[in-house]
């Protein structure tokens, strides 16, 4: 068998292209997927932070995206009162341009400002890659994706809508890939977006032995108007709302690059039956089994699809660990379940794409052995 | 003893207006160590022939007893595997198998036959040594010259101690020297094993080797036989 496999086989350069383009496709579909991970990541990163037992919601915003509604910020003292919670913040979201230079010259990002009470009140940056919170309206923590775009670090100035703040904290696990998080104290980020007095979402920390389910029927029936939920619905909400907007687009990108894998590989397959016409027929004739030929060339179809699928792998971690560091934008998160799954389809679909070329070998006579 | 009978075998190439009658009522027999030429014209039948001797071809007509089986009583896994076991082949190109040394391609047909591993290393050891080819063993097919390649090929038939090997011009494409070495080994090698050898061809370099020569015009042997 394996002299038989050493004489059907691709000849190395050409097995090697098709590797490479399988490797592309599975670097493509993978990288994808871990970039839908790492948006969705940050958000359960931020959303399900130690302290944030309860968020008080906006009626009919069930999650942390993507909503306009607000509440007033007073309720906050109020909800802070009631048995059964240890602490209450209120945080005021709001998208701000943040620039270099003054006026916003220059390149400038739109980025998602969370107010809250500086420097240590609930809702504040889940994790600092370096720096501090912010203790002074002057003061903003910044992604640090932003801060790469943008060119800053610690202690330079950036402008948040035209006004001057120093960067004196650098986030991680903050960037939601389309944007990313800018915190700041909760005063200021009310004098840039005009809602003075006003609240996104009340988070609420429960005392000791508190029950959420108990603390949120009393905020309900305290507060018919607004919405109550438990961290972990809030977290799911917010993952469910990261996937509606990207999920369409990275099915259909990966249903391309799975489906040039797959055509890829039938290709070569295809090919190397054609090629190895010639080859087929004298082992026919020489009494190979049609069907160890037949093993042979899926095996050879797989051996193509796994080593390039699992170099595609491998590269998405190395091009994930290089932008990290050159380039941290794209906030990739790798899950080793993805990475299976897509090389379980990957496989499949290159295999049941390889089963038509092989299919042909039937078509191959032993008599073309004779022929000159 | 008979190692190939065939007795009234017809067969018709080819389909509606393209068909032709290759073979007609061919008859023949074959014993061990004999080395018989199959001598016609091109389209005479000589391919056709050799590729229902070995049951590559199912005739429409007629018996073939190979090495003691009829082949029409077998199935066409079990006449794939009385194939491997019992025939060699010499092809006009030797159709060596490029990405294989020498070595591995004579060690490939002594595994197809179903030798034990140990057992197809020894006899390809064996057949290089008795073809006096053993220093072209570790050398890829396009290292080699047309009469090297052949002189494998015939390796590669009588590997596996076959009853009879069937050669279709095994020296149409070699030149006078390298024919004549590749038919001596043919001829000789072959009887030294038993083997019956039955040749297609019209080189005439390859009548001293023969212990017959069988005519075959149109579809006919004409004998004898």
């Amino acid at each position: 068998m394996r002299l038989v496999v050493k004489a059907v086989r691709n000849r190395q350069a050409r097995a090697w292209f098709a590797v490479g383009g399988v490797a592309t496709s599975s670097l493509l579909v993978i990288s994808l997927v871990a970039t839908l991970r790492g948006a969705a990541t940050s958000v359960v990163g931020y959303v399900g932070q130690d302290g944030a037992d309860l968020w008080i919601t906006p009626p009919g915003a069930d999650h942390f995206l993507r909503l306009s509604g607000v509440i007033p910020a007073a309720l906050t003292d109020s909800v802070r009162a009631l048995p059964g919670v240890a602490d209450a913040d209120f945080i005021l979201r709001a998208f701000v341009a943040v620039s270099a230079r003054r006026h916003g010259a220059g390149f400038r990002l739109t980025l998602y400002g969370v107010g809250y009470r500086a420097p240590d009140g609930l809702g504040g940056p889940p994790k600092f890659a370096s720096g501090r919170a912010p203790q002074t309206r002057r003061e903003i923590a910044l992604d640090r994706a932003a801060a790469g775009r943008l060119g800053v670090g610690l202690n330079d100035t950036v402008f948040v809508n035209g006004r001057g703040a120093r960067v004196v904290g650098v986030t991680a696990g903050t960037n939601l890939l389309t944007t990313q998080f800018i915190f700041a104290d909760a005063a200021a980020i009310e004098a840039l977006s005009g809602f003075a007095g006003r609240a996104s979402f009340i988070i609420v920390r429960l005392a000791p032995g508190g029950n959420a389910d108990t603390v949120a029927a009393r905020i309900r029936d305290r507060f018919p108007d607004i919405d109550v939920f438990d961290r972990a619905t809030f977290v799911a909400n917010s993952q469910r709302e990261t996937g509606v907007g990207y999920t369409p687009i990275l099915a259909f990108v990966n249903t391309l690059g799975v489906g040039a894998a797959a055509v890829l590989v039938a290709l070569l397959m295809h090919a190397l039956v054609d090629r190895r016409r010639t080859e087929l027929a004298v082992l026919l004739a020489l009494g190979a089994a049609p069907q160890a030929l037949a093993l042979v060339m899926i095996l050879e179809a797989a051996r193509l699809i796994v080593v390039g699928g699992v170099l595609g792998a491998a590269l998405a971690r190395l091009l994930a660990f290089v932008l990290d560091r050159v380039f941290p934008v794209i906030p990739l998160h790798f899950d080793i379940g993805d990475t299976l799954w897509t090389l379980a389809l990957l496989i499949t679909c290159g295999m049941l794409a390889s089963a038509i070329p092989v299919a042909r070998l039937g078509r191959v006579e032993p008599l073309e052995a004779f022929r000159p | 003893m008979t190692v190939l009978l065939l007795d009234g075998v017809s067969k018709t190439r080819g389909r509606g207006p393209h068909a032709t009658q290759a073979l007609r009522a061919a008859s023949l027999t074959l014993a061990a160590g004999e080395v018989v030429l199959l001598e016609g014209a091109s389209g005479a039948g000589k391919t056709t022939l050799l590729a229902v001797a070995a049951g590559l071809l199912t005739p429409d007509a007629g018996r073939i007893v190979l090495a003691g089986r009829s082949l029409a009583e077998l199935s066409p896994a079990e006449r794939r595997r009385h194939r491997a076991q019992v025939v060699g082949f010499v092809f006009q190109r030797s159709n060596l198998l490029e990405q294989l040394t020498a070595w591995e391609n004579v060690l490939l047909m002594a595994q197809l036959a179903g030798r034990p591993t140990r057992e197809a290393r020894r006899a390809t050891n064996e057949v290089f040594e008795a073809l006096n080819i053993a220093h072209l063993a570790p050398r890829r097919p396009g290292e080699l010259s047309g009469g090297e390649e052949q002189r494998v090929g015939v390796a590669r038939a009588l590997v596996h101690r076959p009853a009879l090997v069937l050669a279709d011009e095994p020296t149409g494409n070699l030149d006078g020297t390298a024919g004549r070495v590749v038919a001596e080994a043919l001829a000789t090698c072959a009887k030294a094993r038993g083997a019956a050898v039955l040749v297609a061809t019209h080189d005439t370099r390859l009548e001293p080797f023969a212990t017959r020569r069988i005519p075959i015009v149109d579809g006919h042997v004409v004998g004898p036989f």
